[in-house]
This record gives structure tokens, C-alpha cells and sequence, in this order.
């Protein structure tokens, strides 16, 4: 039960929102799937004064195809995400990750842009966004901008979304063709937070190969690994790979679910399986 | 038709699958207030002041209700014992903490308020200023001189300590040529029911009438305590259990709660409810299992197990009403489980620390019981080097020797224990899985076999106890148009035994199960019980059917006899029609019977009984020994269910998850009165061990402040983590209840502890992993492996 | 403070003024008096208070009554005539997929979502379509059962 009162607003577009925020600034919260916030309410973990909902306004969750990318509205559902015939096609990572969030239930309601803004360091989105070198649209009154997953991503649940800005959308380049893919988690029961969590690119011919790794540090960790691969998954190349992996996790930390060093070791591990699953899939097979 | 022994569906499950069920948090009376407790953020603490002014003055709040003003009502909450000689030292206790708390989450006040949001926030604008002071929070550490004291006039940490022994454990040990010993480590868990725990009181201030709503497994055993605790008499109170969201044992009384909402209600005038919030109900709902035991074996090269030696150090958290930490008692007295050892020397000590409180458990104490044996059974395996099945044949108490006078002062009714575990190894294919394992292997897969035995004390029937008492009592009537009405004391959680007690009734009377109508969980309508719990509801609350539906059977027979010109001897009934034996031709209908007594008493057939159709009969389980003076032994245990498990599971090496491939389980739990329910439970039961074993743990900090508090972060296995059960009966009569049966509610829940450490060594071998700790987490596993030849 | 929710709840208009601190679970409960809706958790693990809102499944422990307006839901009771049960709630009566009854109407709302979006499931398929509604009494075995029951009838 939430105990904090509060004013609920419900405005019918984004520039009614982005005028609240303007008005409200760090006051308020806003209010996308829910799935987050509100059992951060009920937990009385937060308790803001006003709570504007996004779920009333048109044009925050449209897929559309602009060429050399995707462009997703921030309110897309998880269950949109994960099974929009477009980013089957563009983005199936992720796709791959949004089917691995949460349940079926929590699919329906979860949102792209929410999961997003809140940056809990192990979330799917995260790492997987970050992986595909995704770019962030950052909205507020007049004016907007565009980062990159190292700009938008700053701390531990910290984006760098001032108070009165809005995420409305995300831009994921599109998969280059004949990619290989990969998205994987370690999770203690079917819809926990992941422990650790690994995305893998691979273009065919092994020279472009990114591994992004998530819940091994405050922000998501993407590694570009051609130089390690090219040769080929060799034993030598894996191992070389798990430590990049490991090396790259230092600031995992300690929770109920691992220790900072279990994340390290399940980090090199990840990067390894997320890796060799991504190549599984070219053409060649991995060689 | 007879329905013992068919799976007929629940009687409850059409309400309940249309979301038709009345639970105590659906209650909705007129000018109800909502309560909601504030809670003591430390373990522990003297509490220095209250000032509820602030609260007070929030529009919609009714009553602000401290601790010193419910100990100056004198309000103090009554405390049990578990049996003679079985009790904690005495501490005052009252609804909510007074002077000082006992753990985080203790309720410190109660704030009472129009509506539920209202109660909540005010409840945060109590200014409770307290002292804390450094809690026990370790129960090792606890036990040492300069601990801090969880109550300062006990002189130190123990609430109760026993030692079980019989012949002479410590000397063969000290003389034997082979001894195997170690620890085990028994984490902190829950049963964690879907439905909160709740309550509404409503106190009819003229009347001076309590009527009390509970999310309960023992209605009359409240009322009992609300009116000791209250100064009400007990027939102006009315506890009603509606029907209840799951229970498993942390439903029995006595909370702290129970008591406070009551109070609250008798102190404004109006009804009162709560509801427990998750958080509020995973830190004081009651917990169980936290132990440390230390065990050594004597064994001959033949696996024979000479002597065995324990102590057990069980943190049963801080003091209550609850009677949960009278489960180590039992993990002790259920010693040595299914297994022939004469001698052996058991040390049972229960340390209070500033954690919530234990409360019963499905298990209560002796999942861990069967859980040692089956580290002892698999270690002498080890050291022997012989095959774990073949050492625990060897060791077990053989089929012909039951009723065996087990050494904790048991009588195990019945039982046959080889026949189930060698029909086990034959569903899961035992020959045959080391080629399995090899084959797994050699693609770079670990896999293991595990074994788990259960032996599943049942009835628990306690001397000295309001709640737990070896009887139950059972009302059978017959209306005027032939439909049965049983009232019973007995009271259901989900578990399906009203059902059981209506198929007991309808074959008694002969009278179809349509017919057939059970009422339970209402004081003021059912005959004093004691509720559910340790499996009774069959063999204590079936059996009060049994006998008082017998007496009416009787008294229809009789008049019949007479229509009939038969004696009554040569009677039976089935379908709604008595009969002649084997001659079905000759009957009367049932419902004919039964119009002669209603409307015809002077007449022929019915002068000769008692007018009326109604047997309120109460029965006693014979297999309890309460006076060891004269009976040479004390037993709390009438029968005796048992299973045996055997589980296949993958361990991943480089990540340390296991996942199951195989559970296969053949269960005893003597007569099977509905296999569609019996088998419901084995299957929730098995749920909760392998939740327990893999993936529950409550953790507290140095602090005693608990950091799982949400299902995200005590994470309960989905429909993903539980594989498919195979599962088996046997049916091993007792030979002590009228219908042979032994209870099923707790089976199921203890051979995946055995099973699971058991199969993690077995896959991991070439490691040499020993497990002596749960919960089997993927960390905990790794490290394992990383540390070749470590513990876990 | 309060809000003003216009919604449908089983096919039926309403109109109700809530504390914007209401879930949509609890204004169902009690105001609406739906009491077939259970919450477990209050924080959207355990799924007993699943819903349909505008169709499709979703905690509504997690939903602000607030932000229900203008939607429609459908609750437990919505599933099957008064005094009647649908083909699947039989099928969960007849193979015993249920107990104490607590998680069974979030359970049934599932199942049924998962019908809906894949008439033939595998087992595997039916565990993971009800993954986010927690068990406690039956090891989740007979539900699977009755759901398979009921996607063959």
C-alpha cells in the first residue's frame, strides 16, 4: 500500500508532460509501465508529491524503420519489443533481451524508456542497448538531444536526464547483415533481476565483434573484441576474451544473489557462452 | 459406490476457481476501521518514549494503542509449553512490545484509522524514540559468556535445552575402529504463503460480544487464548476462519497480532482489520529451520551405523506465543528417523536470538531430522565405499519389526521402508545411471543421482497444550430429507481434507457424496478442535467422523433391522439404500430410515432408538504415551508417513546451477483416503523443500535487521525451477486409526534436502565437493567446485 | 487526494472517486467489491492480483487505479457467468489445479492469456506463460495439467 499522498496527473500529450515536468522538476515522478515505481512506492522507498502518467498520450510508442536504424518510442511494451516483426528483422538482440524480462505479465506493462531511465545496473535493456550502440533522445520544454549509451548512462540508477527531462525514444542501428546474435542472463529463478547478463554482436568474418556485459558495475560495459576473435573462437581467443570480460567487471558488486567476485568470474563466463552463441549463428558457423 | 480411495475433486474449487472464495481480507463490515502496526526498525532496543501526537492530529485517524496501554489493561498474552518439561523460561509478552523490542519488525504501537492509507501514513508520524542496544543476532555467539542477553533475566541465551539419549552413544564412538563425522548448516526460511497473514475483530460494545475473522489454522485454540489474553469470556467470543490462502504450519497461533487487533477493536468499539503487508509478513510471520549440527557416526565396514552422536544448535529466534521452536525439540526426538541405531546421544539447544520468532513449519523439525540421516547414510556410503542405497537397507528398521519403539520414546506405527526405496530406484532406472553419468560426462555435462528419505511423524499431540492435543471432535447430522451435515473441528487451509471428511461420512452412511456437506472453521457452529495442522486432518478430524457418523449408521441400521425383520448385524449400506448382505436385494432406502425416525418415533420400526439424527463424538489417537511414569515412554507422535526420493540433477561447473531432470518419489502415508488430494500436497511439499534447498533464504544482517523482505529478493521457485514429480504410493496401514491412515500434509517437503546435496556430490565427484551447507545457491556451489576437495 | 476512474470492469460501466494512492487491485477489491482479485505481494512478483486490462495481462498491484481511466479490465469474475465455470476453470477443478485458491484466479488469467496467444502450448510453454504467478500449495504440477486439459478440449 502506498502510504505517501500525492497529485496524479494523466496529460494527453508530450508536450502536456514535458510542461508538467518543466513545472514539477525533481518534485515528481513519472509513471511509465509501473512495474518499477510503483512497488518503489508501495515500498516507500520514494515518495513523491505529484506522479504524472505517460500512459495517456499518443506517439511515445511507435516502431518505426528510419533506414540505417530503428527508432522505438520510449513506451513500447516489452512484449511489443520483443516480438515487432521490425526488430525481428533489425534488432533481434533486442528483441532476445525484452523477451527475457521479468513474465508474460510484466511484459504487457514494462517499457522500454522506463526500464531505461531507472539504469538498475542489471537490467536487460541496458546491457543490450548498449551492445547495439543504441542512441538516447532526451526531451524537455524547447529543446532535446541525443547520447550514446556512455554519456546517457552515468551511475548506479543515474541517467543524465535532468529533472525536467523526458526519454521518449531510442535509436538502435540496425544489425548488419548476416550478423550473429546473442543475449543471455544468469538469473536465481525464472523472472528475477539478473545476476549478470551478457550481449553479444558478430559480423560475419569475425572482425567486428562487441560483447556488452551488464551487472558487473554501475553502468553497462561493452567491449569491442574483433581484435580478440578475428582469428576465430579458438580456446586461446576465449580465454583471452573471459579476461577482457573479467578485467572489465571490477566494480561488480556484492548483493543476496553473488558477490562482487562471483559477478567477475560469471562475467568472463557470460562473455565466453554470449560470444560463441552469437557465432553459432553466422553462416560459417564459427570456425 | 465407496469414495474412500477416489480422487474426487475438491468441494471448495468451483467457488474458489471463480474467485468466489471468502478470505478474512475480503470482509467488509460496517463502520470498519484499518489498522496498521508501527514497527520497530531495530532489533533491539528499550523504548524510550511514544508520541502518536502528530499521528493523532491526521484527518481519518481514530486511536493511537501503545504497549503500556495494553499492559495497562493487562492484556498479557498467555505463553505455552511444548509438553511437560518442554518450556521456555518465562517472559512477559503482550500484544505489542512494551520497555523494550525484541527483533526488527516488533510492533511498538498500533494506529487505528478511517480508511487504509490514512492508517499507514500515520503510522509513519509516530515518533517512537528508542535506545538500542547490541542485539544476538548469531546463535553460536550467542551462546558465548559475554553475549549480550535477548532477556536479561534469563542469564543467558538458551530458551530450552534437552538431552535424548539412549545406551551409549559417546563410548562406542570413543571405541570404534570407524568413525565418520561433520556439520551441516541449516539456513533460515519460510513458508511464505500467497496469502498475508489478516485478521478483523469486531467487538460489539453491548453485547460485549467478540467476533474475530482470522486467516487462522486453529479457531478454537484462538478463541481460547483471546479470552484468556482479553478477559473475555469464551463463549462471548466467535472466531471465524473463512477459507485461508495457504498456511503450512505459520497459520497456528499465537501472534502477537492476533491479540492486538482484538484489543483494538474492544478498545474503540468498532470492527478492526489488518492485513499484512508482504514485507510485515516475511518479517514476523514466523521462521523456521536455522541450525548448526554437529554429528559423528560409529559404522562397521558393512555400513552398519553402531552409534550416532548429535548437537544441535537451533537459533529459534526471539521469544513469543508461537510455538515454533519446539521444533528442535522434535529434530531431536524424531532422531534416528527410519534407522536401527540403539545408541545414540542427542543434544538439543534452542538459542533465542533478536530474530523473529520460529513458527511451525510444514516439517516442524523433522525435515531436518531426515535430513542428517541422509548426510549420515550418505557419508558412511562414502567412507565404506558401498553403494548409499545398500547402506541404508542396511540400517533400516525392517518391515516386521513395527510397531517399532523407536529411541526418543516413539512408537513408529508402521512402515516398509525397503520396499519403497528399491521401488524408487526402479522408476528413476538406479542400474542404469552410472552409464547415464558417464555418457553426460563425456560431453562435458555433470550430472548426479541423489537420495532423500523422509520419515514424516504425524498427529503431533502434545501434553499440557490448548493447541496441540491429540483429539479432535466431529458433529454428523442427518435432515429430515436424507442430507448429511458434518461439523467438524478440524479446519483447512487448501489442503483439501474436507473433502476427505466427507467421503469418511458419505461411506459410513452409505449416502452419495453430493449429499454430503462438511462445515468448518466457525466456533460457534463446529465442536471444539484443534484445527489443521501436522497432518491431523484426516487421522484426527476423519476419525472423529468416522465414529460419530458409526453411531448414527448404527441407529439406521437398527431401524432398518426392523423394517427389514434382519438384525441390524447383518446389515450394510451403499448408494443411498440399506441392505441385507449379500442378499442387495432386501433393502430399505436410506432416506425411508430416516423419514420412520423423524416422523414416526412411536411407530414400530423407530421406538426403539432415540429420537433424532445427530453423534457429536470425539476421538484420541491411541499411540500417544503422556505418562511416562506408568507408560515407560513419552511420545508426541502417532503416525509415521514416509517417502523415498530419488532425484537426478545437472550441475552447470561453471556457473554452479543445478537444475533437476528427474524427481522421482514412492510416498507412504498408509490409507489413501482421495489420491487427487493426497498427491496435491506431495507435490506443494516438494515444491517448498526444493524452494527451501535451492532458492529461499531470509537473511539477517549484523544488525538483526532482515534484507529480504520482498519475493524479489526471497525468491520462491516459479513453475520453471519445479520439474515434473513422479510420483508413487504404497500403503502401509496404521494399525492405530480406525482407517489405517497416517496424514499427508507435511510429506514431500524434507527428501529434497537429502536428495539435492546428495545428487550435487554425486555429479561432482572428481571435485570432491562435500556439501554441509543450504541453500545449494549458485554461488555457494562454484566455490565449491573452484576449491576442489572444498566445503561448501 | 482523490481522482475520478471511468472504466469498465467485466463488461460494466463505473465511475468511482479514489485516493490516488489506490492500486487498481484495491479499488477492485474495495470499492468494487470484486474480492476475487487477491494480492500476495503488493509489489508485482507474485501475480495474484492479475488482470486483464484492455485484453491483455498485467499486475494490477501495479497499476494505479488513477491510471485505469478510461480502460477496461476483466477480473475473475469476469470470466465466467454467475453460478458457472468457463471450460477452463472446470478443467482446473477436475485435475485439482488448485488449493487454498489464493493464486488460482491470477492463475486462471494467465492461462487463459496464454490460450489465447497459443492454442497448442508444449509443457514448457505453459510453465513459462505462468511464471509470474506464484504457487505456494500445489508444485505447480496439476495447473500445468489443467491447462494442458483445457487447451485440449
Amino acid at each position: 500500500m502506498i502510504a505517501g499522498e500525492f497529485e496524479f496527473f494523466a496529460p494527453p500529450t508530450l508536450a502536456d508532460a514535458l510542461r508538467l515536468l518543466h513545472e514539477h522538476g525533481s518534485g515528481c515522478k513519472l509513471l511509465a509501465g509501473g512495474m518499477t515505481l510503483v512497488p518503489v512506492m508501495t515500498l516507500g522507498l520514494a515518495q513523491p508529491g505529484a506522479v504524472v502518467s505517460l500512459n495517456h498520450l499518443q506517439g511515445l510508442d511507435g516502431i518505426e524503420d528510419i533506414g540505417h536504424a530503428l527508432r522505438l518510442g520510449a513506451m513500447t511494451r516489452h512484449a511489443t519489443v520483443g516480438q515487432h516483426p521490425l526488430v525481428l528483422q533489425h534488432a533481434p538482440l533486442l528483441a532476445a533481451a525484452a523477451r527475457g524480462i521479468g513474465d508474460v505479465q510484466v511484459r504487457h506493462r514494462g517499457t522500454l524508456g522506463g526500464s531505461l531511465a531507472h539504469a538498475e545496473p542489471a537490467a536487460d535493456y541496458l546491457c543490450a542497448t548498449a551492445t547495439l550502440g543504441a542512441r538516447y533522445l532526451l526531451q524537455k520544454q524547447g529543446s532535446e538531444r541525443w547520447l550514446g549509451a556512455a554519456e546517457f548512462f552515468v551511475d548506479v540508477m543515474t541517467t543524465a536526464l535532468e529533472p525536467d527531462e523526458l526519454l521518449t525514444a531510442v535509436e538502435i542501428p540496425k544489425q548488419a547483415a548476416g550478423a550473429g546474435y546473442s543475449h543471455l542472463s544468469l538469473r536465481r529463478v525464472e523472472g528475477a533481476f539478473p545476476i549478470v547478463l551478457a550481449s553479444a554482436q558478430i559480423a560475419p568474418g569475425y572482425a567486428q565483434a562487441r560483447v556488452g556485459l551488464g551487472g558487473v558495475g554501475p553502468r553497462p560495459v561493452v567491449l569491442d573484441v574483433g581484435d580478440v576473435v578475428q582469428g576465430g573462437l579458438t580456446p586461446a581467443a576465449l580465454d583471452a576474451l573471459g579476461a577482457r570480460a573479467y578485467d572489465a567487471a571490477q566494480q561488480a558488486l556484492s548483493d543476496l544473489n553473488g558477490s562482487g567476485d562471483y559477478r567477475r568470474e560469471m562475467a568472463r563466463v557470460y562473455a565466453r557462452r554470449a560470444l560463441a552463441a552469437a557465432a553459432a549463428q553466422l553462416p560459417t558457423g564459427g570456425r | 459406490m465407496a469414495f474412500i480411495g477416489k480422487g474426487v475433486p475438491a468441494q471448495n474449487s468451483a467457488a474458489l476457481v471463480a474467485g468466489a472464495g471468502l478470505y478474512t481480507g475480503d470482509v467488509k463490515l460496517d463502520r470498519m476501521t484499518h489498522a496498521h502496526v508501527v514497527r520497530s526498525p531495530y532489533a533491539a532496543a528499550r523504548i524510550l518514549s511514544i508520541d502518536a501526537s502528530a499521528a493523532l492530529a491526521l484527518p481519518g485517524v481514530v486511536a493511537v494503542i501503545t504497549g503500556d496501554d495494553l499492559r495497562a489493561k493487562g492484556y498479557a498474552m498467555p505463553v505455552e509449553g511444548f509438553g511437560e518439561g518442554v518450556k521456555p523460561k518465562p517472559f512477559d509478552l503482550y500484544p505489542l512490545a512494551v520497555d523494550r523490542v525484541r527483533f526488527a519488525g516488533e510492533g511498538v504501537a498500533a494506529v487505528i484509522a478511517e480508511d487504509p492509507y490514512t492508517a499507514k501514513q500515520a503510522s509513519l508520524l509516530v515518533d517512537v524514540e528508542y535506545e538500542d542496544t547490541d542485539p544476538v543476532v548469531d546463535a553460536e555467539r550467542g551462546l558465548a559468556p559475554d553475549s549480550p542477553l535477548v532477556e536479561p533475566d534469563w542469564g543467558s541465551n538458551v530458551l530450552f535445552e534437552a538431552r535424548m539419549t539412549s545406551g551409549n552413544a559417546a563410548q562406542i564412538i570413543a571405541d570404534a575402529a570407524h568413525t565418520v563425522g561433520g556439520e551441516l548448516h541449516h539456513h533460515r526460511y519460510t513458508g511464505a504463503a500467497m496469502e498475508p497473514r489478516a485478521y478483523v475483530g469486531d467487538y460489539d460494545p453491548y453485547r460485549k460480544t467478540l467476533t474475530f475473522w482470522a486467516s487462522t489454522q486453529c479457531p478454537h485454540p484462538m478463541r481460547t487464548l483471546l479470552g484468556q489474553t482479553l478477559h473475555l469470556p469464551e463463549n462471548n467470543i466467535r472466531v471465524i476462519q473463512p477459507n485461508v490462502g495457504g498456511a503450512f504450519g505459520l497459520k497456528i497461533p499465537y501472534f502477537q497480532e492476533e491479540a492486538l487487533i482484538a484489543a483494538l477493536s474492544l478498545a474503540c468499539g468498532r470492527p478492526v482489520r489488518w492485513i499484512a503487508e508482504r514485507r510485515e509478513d516475511l518479517l514476523t510471520g514466523g521462521h523456521a529451520r536455522e541450525g548448526h549440527f554437529r554429528w559423528q557416526a560409529a559404522y562397521e565396514p558393512d555400513g552398519h551405523v553402531t552409534a550416532l552422536k548429535v548437537r544441535y544448535v537451533a537459533d529459534v529466534g526471539a521469544p513469543s506465543a508461537l510455538a515454533g521452536w519446539g521444533q528442535c525439540y522434535v529434530t531431536g526426538f524424531a532422531l534416528p528417523t527410519c534407522y536401527k541405531i540403539r545408541d545414540t546421544d542427542v543434544e538439543v539447544i534452542a538459542v533465542t536470538t533478536n530474530k523473529c520468532a520460529w513458527n511451525a513449519y510444514r516439517g516442524f523439525g523433522k525435515e531436518s531430522s531426515s535430513w542428517l540421516m541422509d548426510r549420515v547414510m550418505d557419508a558412511v556410503a562414502q567412507e565404506t565405499r558401498l553403494d548409499r542405497t545398500a547402506v541404508r537397507l542396511r540400517n533400516f528398521i525392517q518391515p516386521d519389526e513395527f510397531p517399532y519403539a523407536q529411541n526418543g520414546g516413539a512408537i513408529i506405527d508402521s512402515g516398509d521402508y525397503p520396499k519403497a526405496l528399491k521401488r524408487v530406484l526402479e522408476m528413476i532406472d538406479y542400474a542404469n545411471f552410472p552409464t547415464l553419468q558417464a555418457t553426460a560426462r563425456a560431453q562435458g555435462r555433470y550430472i548426479g543421482l541423489g537420495l532423500g528419505q523422509e520419515l514424516t511423524p504425524e498427529g503431533c499431540s502434545i501434553a499440557g497444550t490448548a493447541r496441540f492435543n491429540g483429539w479432535d471432535g466431529a458433529t454428523v447430522r442427518i435432515g429430515p430429507s436424507g442430507e448429511v451435515t458434518v461439523l467438524t473441528g478440524v479446519t483447512s487451509p487448501g489442503t483439501g481434507n474436507e473433502t476427505a471428511l466427507a467421503q469418511i461420512a458419505a461411506d459410513q452412511l452409505g449416502i452419495d457424496l453430493q449429499y454430503v456437506k462438511v462445515i468448518q472453521g466457525d466456533t460457534s457452529i463446529c465442536p471444539y478442535g484443534l484445527g489443521n495442522f501436522s497432518s491431523r486432518g484426516v487421522i484426527m478430524g476423519g476419525s472423529a467422523v468416522h465414529i460419530a457418523a458409526g453411531e448414527l449408521r448404527e441407529k439406521l441400521f437398527k431401524v432398518a433391522g426392523r423394517l427389514l425383520e434382519v438384525s441390524p448385524g447383518d446389515l450394510e449400506c451403499e448408494d443411498g439404500k440399506i441392505m441385507l448382505k449379500g442378499a442387495p436385494f432386501r433393502y430399505v432406502d436410506t432416506r425411508d430410515v430416516v423419514t420412520k425416525i423423524y416422523s414416526d418415533c412411536h411407530g414400530a420400526a423407530a421406538c426403539g432408538v432415540e429420537p433424532g439424527l445427530e453423534a457429536t463424538r470425539y476421538f484420541r489417537h491411541e499411540n500417544v504415551y503422556h505418562q511416562p511414569e506408568t507408560q515407560g515412554r513419552y511420545s508426541a507422535y502417532p503416525s509415521w508417513a514416509n517417502q523415498a526420493t530419488a532425484l537426478i540433477a545437472e550441475i552447470d561447473p561453471d556457473t554452479g546451477v543445478i537444475k533437476i531432470l528427474r524427481y522421482c518419489a514412492v510416498h507412504d502415508s498408509g490409507k489413501i483416503i482421495n489420491p487427487l488430494t493426497a498427491e496435491g500436497n506431495v507435490h506443494g511439499g516438494t515444491a517448498q523443500g526444493i524452494g527451501g534447498a535451492l532458492y529461499e533464504h531470509l537473511v539477517y544482517d549484523d544488525y538483526g535487521q532482515l534484507t529480504t523482505t520482498t519475493f524479489m529478493d526471497y525468491t520462491l521457485p516459479t513453475a520453471m525451477e519445479i520439474p515434473h514429480i513422479e510420483l508413487e504410493h504404497q500403503e502401509t496401514l496404521s494399525p492405530f486409526s480406525p482407517l489405517g491412515a497416517k496424514g499427508v500434509g507435511e510429506s514431500g517437503i524434507t527428501s529434497p534436502l537429502g536428495a539435492l546435496c546428495g545428487a550435487v556430490e554425486d555429479a561432482l565427484r572428481e571435485f570432491d565437493v562435500r556439501i554441509d551447507r543450504l541453500p545449494l545457491s549458485p554461488e555457494r556451489v562454484w566455490r565449491a567446485i573452484q576449491s576442489q576437495g572444498g566445503r561448501t | 487526494m482523490k481522482a475520478l476512474v471511468k472504466l469498465k470492469v467485466n463488461g460494466r460501466s463505473y465511475e468511482v472517486a479514489v485516493d490516488t494512492r489506490a492500486k487498481l487491485a484495491e479499488m477492485i477489491r474495495d470499492d468494487l467489491r470484486l474480492t476475487g482479485t487477491h494480492i500476495g505481494c503488493g509489489t508485482g512478483s507474485c501475480g495474484a492480483c492479475t488482470v486483464l486490462l484492455n485484453g491483455q495481462t498485467v499486475k494490477s498491484c501495479c497499476v494505479l487505479a488513477a491510471d485505469a481511466n478510461g480502460q477496461e479490465v476483466t477480473t475473475i469474475e469476469g470470466m465466467s457467468k454467475p453460478g458457472e465455470l468457463s471450460p477452463l476453470q472446470q478443467c482446473f477443478v477436475d485435475h485439482h489445479g488448485l488449493q487454498c485458491g489464493y493464486c488460482t484466479p491470477g492463475m486462471v488469467l494467465s492461462a487463459h492469456q496464454l490460450l489465447q496467444d497459443n492454442p497448442s502450448p508444449t509443457e514448457d510453454d505453459i510453465r513459462h506463460a505462468i511464471a509470474g504467478n506464484l504457487c505456494r500449495c500445489t508444485g505447480y504440477q496439476n495447473i500445468v495439467k489443467s491447462i494442458r486439459a483445457a487447451s485440449e478440449t
